[in-house]
């Protein structure tokens, strides 16, 4: 008899709601004001609950691990509690589908942001809400008075470039941070932008003019995000500012400096195909415009003051301050907007090419700087040619005006991506600027030869068909197949292909590879994406809160996203992510405002509980 | 000439083994990345194209297959994970099955259950016979192992493995003969005089010998295997078909025709051993997919050597009975192996192989031969 009602137990259970609680204890930390033994203990009577679990969470949690525990409870509903549970969604998303469930059913109750204040009787209306699955209003803005309406700005990029300014120009404090020594990002590097080949200069500069003239901006180069607590309207944020050792009010760029410098080494806005010295500016159009130095090459800083200091010396405006201190400031902004950007992929991973082993085989950034017009050759397309350094007395492959052109051109696109040896999502951009290189080599060498390797054209934005067409007309070689390897016999490059159209294999000698290598997250998204409470996708791309309705925000109220570190997007796509991320700010902004002038606070009204003041 | 399409082709392949195929985005990194692709024979990204396209005639009479040894340079390379080897792998598989007259190829390879069946039915048919030989036709006493009145004499065996030699060896020429008309007389195929056959003629046994095109394969260690197992096992069945009764005699070691027995003995163990550790490791690329016939292949070949070395010992032991037990559970693995594998299944390679790429050097002689006369390019491989 006993044996009958549990089959019937059992059947029923196939369709019957079976929830687990996870309460998430996040760095061996609960949340200020909720006690979790409490809360488990008024949890494990809401209806549909089968289990209570207090765990400790990582960044890096392990699904199948989960999954086993959920498949054990037979759960095919989770509630993740905690201050910002939406960071540890993904990975018991992948647990529920990993253990048969829906991955959809995992529900948050989010302490900090539907909680804040109300103490541990709001936590259990924030639980029970999302064990009933009703919708609980955000009970975290606060009341309009005390909404900050700054917002910070992570990144200096063209996204972050944008989103500062549509803020700032619409009268509202921004903290521009930026990790490198000036604004501008990828974009700056570039020569042209396609398909309308403008000058990406000329578009970028005055943006980064009005930047530095804007009185609503408050950019700080040189810093990093290191700290940032509290919620939507009240964010806390802590910055890292490195020295730059020159007084900004002080430098006038004039480069005695750097002439006295006696150290040099890579330049990184060059991608290292020049040289920079100690204390540089990363190009002539930097902004901030003023020199900096960067402590690991100095001689100074290294010796502790023993040696060196030239350049203080010589710095006819007194600008120089070699001990000067990095320092952490701290400030509050109501708003956060994320615009990261991206590395290129690493093309030494890609071992068949070459990279790093052939002098002209380079990644499509560095070709980036070899064609600009700013960039070591004056942007003329050259040859590496050998040169003796003076200093260590050996021959580098270094770029020179007086090289020699190259006669022939390869460029290979996915490389890296669309591969699941490597990134096995599509990068968006690399097709229509290898096509834009395509052009600059046929239009600055129109002796040369271009090859273009390609699998699939993805010309898929407005007027990119019309790009490839007009490529193709200039007498580009268009080859589908993708390149397998890149060999050099006696001082000549060779690459090796099957034309899949011709359906015949084809070993070409080329002058110089060009690697069209994909997008991946900046380096330090991963850490970024803790320290903001925010979840990234499988690719490690910030996620998104919804793919179609909001590409903009993210799982926490108050952060937004902009540009390629939402997921690789051309230049048009990135500003326009980026003003529209903007618009999420100043809508809270401007909601906060509107509030306060009526003088009249609302109460968050929850579903089924009483009204709170 | 209208194409017929046969849109179930991918998923008949899938039996195969050929199961990723349906992944490839035709970016042809494979056939670039391959050492013994080369015009005209471009491989494997065609033979994925023909699968994905249904195009089961081309596929059919395509040589590319079998010159491809599955070093697995070009599945470590895909960046699709469409296991390009594999694939090949499978063709082969489904190559071998459509050469095949009877049909029983594609029975044993697409069904693990049947060839099972076919193995356990062969092997008790053989066990059934040889013990009602033994007793009703034979020696008589399971206790004499050689010489006079030895329980299973060498000649007997002689009369056996001989006409089984002679079957096996028709049904495989057949098969052979399908072969060579699939891929060198369809529409495509450029008729080849008859003295370029002579004239070729040599590759056969070169090939089939040395099997010297598997080493332009970057990884050396396949083919040192390969050439191992294969001289082993011929070394070993001109044993037993030429020298059975110097082999079976004993119970002293006949150092002259013993010694060939171990050495072939010892490299059908260890080729054997190791590539069953390298698939259950899967250790490289090539191992990285077994196929349910790959499995019963190895299985078999083990169990026929193990039995083999067994039954030589106990005789030397002076365990004769033991030996003679033995000796019929070896035969029980022989025959199920050489009467199922050689016609139908992976031993027929040993022949398909060479025989391909005979084909395919007449092929380029004779378009060589029909080459325009003012220096224009020969007619584009004939399978394409």
């Amino acid at each position: 008899m006993k044996s009958t009602t549990e089959t019937t137990i059992a059947k029923g259970q196939a369709q019957t709601t079976r929830i687990g609680v996870f309460l998430l204890r996040v760095n061996g930390t609960t949340p200020p004001g909720v006690d979790y033994a409490m809360l488990a203990e008024y949890a494990a009577k809401l209806p549909g609950v089968k289990t209570v679990r207090t765990i400790a969470v990582s960044a890096a949690m392990e699904p199948e691990k989960l999954a086993t525990d959920i498949r054990k409870a037979k759960l095919n509903t989770i509630v993740l509690a905690a201050e910002h549970p939406g960071f540890y969604k993904p990975a018991f998303a992948r647990a529920l589908a990993l253990a048969g469930g829906d991955g959809g059913q995992v529900r948050l109750a989010s302490f900090a942001e539907r909680g804040d204040g109300g103490g541990a009787g709001r936590a259990r209306e924030v639980l029970t809400s999302a064990v009933r699955g009703t919708p609980n209003a955000p009970a975290v803005a606060p009341s309009p008075s005390a909404f900050n309406t700054a917002t910070l700005v992570i990144g200096g990029g063209v996204a972050g470039i944008q989103a500062a300014l549509e803020i700032a120009e619409s009268g509202h404090k921004v903290y521009l941070v930026e990790r490198t020594g000036t604004i501008g990002g990828r974009m700056a590097m570039f020569d042209k932008t396609f398909p309308t080949l403008d000058c990406a200069a000329c578009i970028l500069t005055p943006k980064m003019v009005a930047v530095s003239q804007n009185p609503n901006i408050e950019l700080l180069v040189l810093s990093e995000v290191q700290e940032v607590s509290g919620n939507i309207g009240q964010f806390t944020v802590k910055v890292l500012k490195h020295a730059t050792r020159v007084d900004a009010a002080a430098c006038v760029a004039c480069g005695d400096c750097a002439r006295y410098c006696p150290v040099t080494t890579a330049s990184e806005f060059d991608m290292g195909i020049a040289t920079r010295k100690g204390i540089f500016i990363p190009f002539p159009q930097a902004v901030p415009n003023t020199y900096m130095i960067d402590p690991a090459y100095c001689n100074w800083v290294q010796s502790d003051g023993k040696k060196c200091g030239a350049c203080a010396k010589k710095c006819s405006k007194g600008a120089i301050h070699l001990d000067a201190k990095d320092e952490t400031v701290e400030f509050a902004v109501g708003n956060i907007i994320v615009a990261t950007g991206y590395d290129a992929l690493d093309a030494h991973r890609v071992e068949r090419y070459g990279y790093g082993t052939y002098p002209n085989v380079l990644n499509s950034l560095e070709f980036e700087r070899l064609t600009n017009a700013s960039g070591p050759t004056g942007g003329k397309i050259v040859m590496k040619s050998k040169k003796l350094n003076k200093k260590t007395k050996q021959e580098e492959w270094v770029f020179a005006p007086d090289g020699e052109k190259p006669k022939a051109v390869a460029i290979i696109h996915c490389v890296g991506s669309r591969d699941k040896n490597y990134n096995s999502y599509c990068s968006r951009v690399c097709c229509m600027y290898s096509l834009k290189f395509a052009h600059l080599v046929r239009e600055k060498l129109p002796e040369a030869k271009c090859y273009e390797y390609y699998i699939d054209m993805r010309a898929f934005g407005k007027g990119y068909e019309e790009f490839h067409e007009r490529i193709r007309e200039e007498g580009v070689y268009l080859v589908r197949g993708r390149t397998a390897t890149v060999a050099e016999r006696d001082g000549q490059l060779y690459i090796h292909g099957e034309d899949t159209l011709d359906e015949h294999l084809i070993t070409l000698p080329v002058d110089m590879v060009l690697l069209s290598v994909g997008l991946q997250p900046s380096q330090g998204t991963a850490e970024l994406a803790e320290k903001l409470c925010i979840p990234r996708d499988d690719d490690g791309w910030f996620r998104e809160l919804n793919y179609n309705s909001e590409p903009n925000s993210t799982m926490r109220q108050g952060i937004y996203v902009a540009g390629v570190c939402q997921g690789p997007k051309d230049i048009p796509d990135t500003v326009a992510q980026a003003s529209a991320a903007a618009a999420h700010a100043l809508r809270s902004i401007v909601g906060a405002t509107a509030h306060a002038t009526a003088a009249q606070q609302k109460t968050v009204e929850i579903a089924g509980t009483p009204a709170r003041p | 000439m209208a194409v017929r399409v046969n849109p179930e082709l991918i998923d008949d392949l899938q039996h195969f083994g050929a199961k990723d195929a349906v992944k490839c985005y035709q970016c042809g990194n494979c056939s670039a990345a391959c050492s013994h692709s080369d015009d005209p024979y471009v491989f494997p990204r065609k033979s994925m194209r023909y699968l994905q396209m249904g195009l089961e005639k081309p596929l059919r009479s395509a040589l590319d297959p079998w010159l491809c040894y599955y070093c697995g340079k070009c599945s470590e390379q895909c960046p699709r994970g469409a296991e390009p080897g594999e694939t090949m792998m499978g063709v082969r598989r489904w190559l071998t099955s459509e050469y095949d007259f009877t049909g029983i190829s594609r029975l044993l390879y697409r069904s693990w259950s049947s060839e099972l069946m076919a193995i356990l039915v062969v092997a008790a048919l053989t066990g059934v016979g040889f013990l009602s030989y033994g007793y009703l036709g034979g020696g008589g006493k399971l206790s004499v192992y050689d010489g006079p009145g030895a329980f299973l004499p060498p000649h007997a065996i002689h009369v056996f493995d001989w006409t089984m030699g002679i079957i096996l060896a028709l049904l495989l020429s057949i098969n052979c003969i399908r072969m060579w008309h699939f891929t060198m007389r369809n529409e495509h195929a450029t008729p080849v005089r008859p003295a370029l056959y002579v004239r070729y003629l040599l590759l056969l046994p070169v090939h089939f010998f040395t099997q010297k095109r598997f080493r332009h394969c970057e990884n050396k260690t396949p083919w040192t295997n390969h050439l191992i197992l294969m001289l082993s096992y011929l070394t070993m069945l001109t044993l037993i078909m030429v020298f059975l009764k110097q082999m079976q005699e004993g119970p002293q070691v006949n150092w002259y025709a013993h010694t060939f027995g171990y050495l072939s003995a010892m490299g059908l163990v260890g080729t054997t051993i190791f590539a069953i550790h390298g698939r259950i490791k899967k250790d490289a690329a090539y191992h990285r997919h077994s196929h349910e016939s790959d499995w019963m292949f190895l299985g078999l070949l083990l169990f026929v050597s193990v039995t083999g070395i067994v039954q030589h010992i106990l005789h030397r032991a002076g365990l004769p009975m033991a030996a003679n037990i033995t000796y019929v559970v070896h035969l029980m693995g022989v025959v199920p192996m050489l009467a199922l594998e050689v016609p139908f299944s992976k031993w027929s390679h040993l022949a398909y192989r060479p025989l391909a790429i005979y084909f395919a050097q007449l092929q380029q002689a004779a378009q060589a031969e029909g080459a325009l006369p003012f220096g224009g390019p020969a007619e584009a491989h004939p399978a394409a």
